[in-house]
């Protein structure tokens, strides 16, 4: 389908360039197709950049891979240097599900420590339902994209989100 | 004899406190700048964290920037940097407020109650008040607030170029919906 789409622009772009640079008087000949291959080459550009996807988290190379107990420890002792370190990076997390937060259109799976401190995963769509068939007290491998940890005051904890995620498999 | 009475007194005056904050760590904010221009600028966070008081009527969102998810990574990308969001200096947008006509909600009756809310709505390290209808559903021993409006980007600092290029909403459209 792509192929064809570059097939059809290309005839397309050959015929009006044939059709501009035969009246043209040859100086201008390489400027005129210098200009219009710079304006096709954007355009790709701006229509591959709208039609950018992010990729199923499952397929997407592992940053890190560590133990949910541990990950929250980490957060604890240094807020901002866990930020720094883990923030928009995949990370396979190791843990035991503590609860299940399950609505219409969201399954978030819930990694809690003994000091109520807990890390959230909102699932990719096209593996909500691999979160719905967690229970509490299974042993998982969650693969997610790590969005920050931060202190709530609401909650008086501290709470490490992540996104777009899958169980790792 | 007096210190068990004391004590559970105790017990009981925490159980009400704790039965009347009703929490939640996946309420659901989503917001929608798209134009006839641009269908991209749109993207929700299911990780918000919520509490509700059904005692007092305060309500209160927090929600972390970096959890808003887009469809597209080049946008989301745009969002959290220095020119939009600048999520690695304002990591967090809160809101705090109270329900003000409390008293035509029944938190024991299954119903849909109209409610205004207005309160404080802090984004991008700036703090301003709102003032917004919602319904509050009450289901048996679920209650679920939904509040649609909408945000003038400037009053908050956020002016990125591809709002005066008509890309990106001026007024994005909030919808924020927690279930207790």
């Amino acid at each position: 389908m792509f192929k064809h789409y570059i097939f059809v622009i290309h005839s397309k772009a050959q015929a009006v360039l044939q059709m501009l640079t035969t009246k043209i008087n040859k100086p201008y000949k390489k400027w005129l197709i210098a200009i219009f291959v710079l304006l096709l080459a954007g355009g790709a550009v701006i229509w591959w950049l709208f039609n950018l996807k992010y990729e199923d988290t499952a397929d997407v190379k592992v940053d890190y891979t560590v133990n949910a107990i541990e990950f929250i420890k980490e957060f604890k002792k240094d807020m901002a240097a866990a930020n720094k370190k883990y923030s928009e990076k995949i990370i396979v997390v190791n843990g035991t599900v503590s609860a299940i937060e399950a609505a219409d259109t969201t399954a978030n799976i819930k990694m809690i420590d003994s000091s109520s401190a807990y890390i959230i995963f909102a699932f990719q769509q096209q593996h909500l339902n691999e979160a719905k068939q967690l229970k509490p007290g299974d042993k998982v491998s969650i693969k997610g994209s790590c969005s920050n940890g931060a202190f709530s005051s609401i909650l008086e904890t501290e709470y490490i989100t992540f996104k777009r995620c899958a169980v790792n498999k | 004899m007096k210190k068990t009475i004391l004590s559970w007194v105790l017990v009981l005056a925490t159980g009400l406190l704790f039965a009347q904050k009703k929490t939640t760590t996946s309420a659901i904010v989503s917001f929608d700048a798209t134009t006839s221009l641009d269908k991209l600028p749109k993207a929700d966070n299911k990780t918000v964290i919520a509490a509700l008081d059904t005692k007092t009527g305060k309500l209160a969102f927090e929600s972390t920037v970096k959890s808003f998810t887009f469809s597209n990574p080049k946008i989301q990308e745009h969002f959290n940097a220095p020119g939009w969001m600048d999520s690695e200096k304002f990591p967090t947008a809160n809101f705090a407020g109270t329900i003000t006509n409390l008293k035509d909600v029944k938190f024991n009756k299954d119903g849909v109650y109209k409610v205004t809310v207005k309160g404080d709505l802090t984004i991008h390290g700036v703090t301003k008040p709102v003032e917004t209808t919602g319904t509050v559903t009450v289901n048996g021993t679920s209650i679920k607030t939904e509040s649609n409006f909408s945000i003038k980007l400037e009053d908050y600092g956020v002016n990125g170029p591809a709002i005066g290029a008509g890309k990106v909403s001026k007024e994005p459209l909030i919808t924020v919906t927690a279930e207790f």
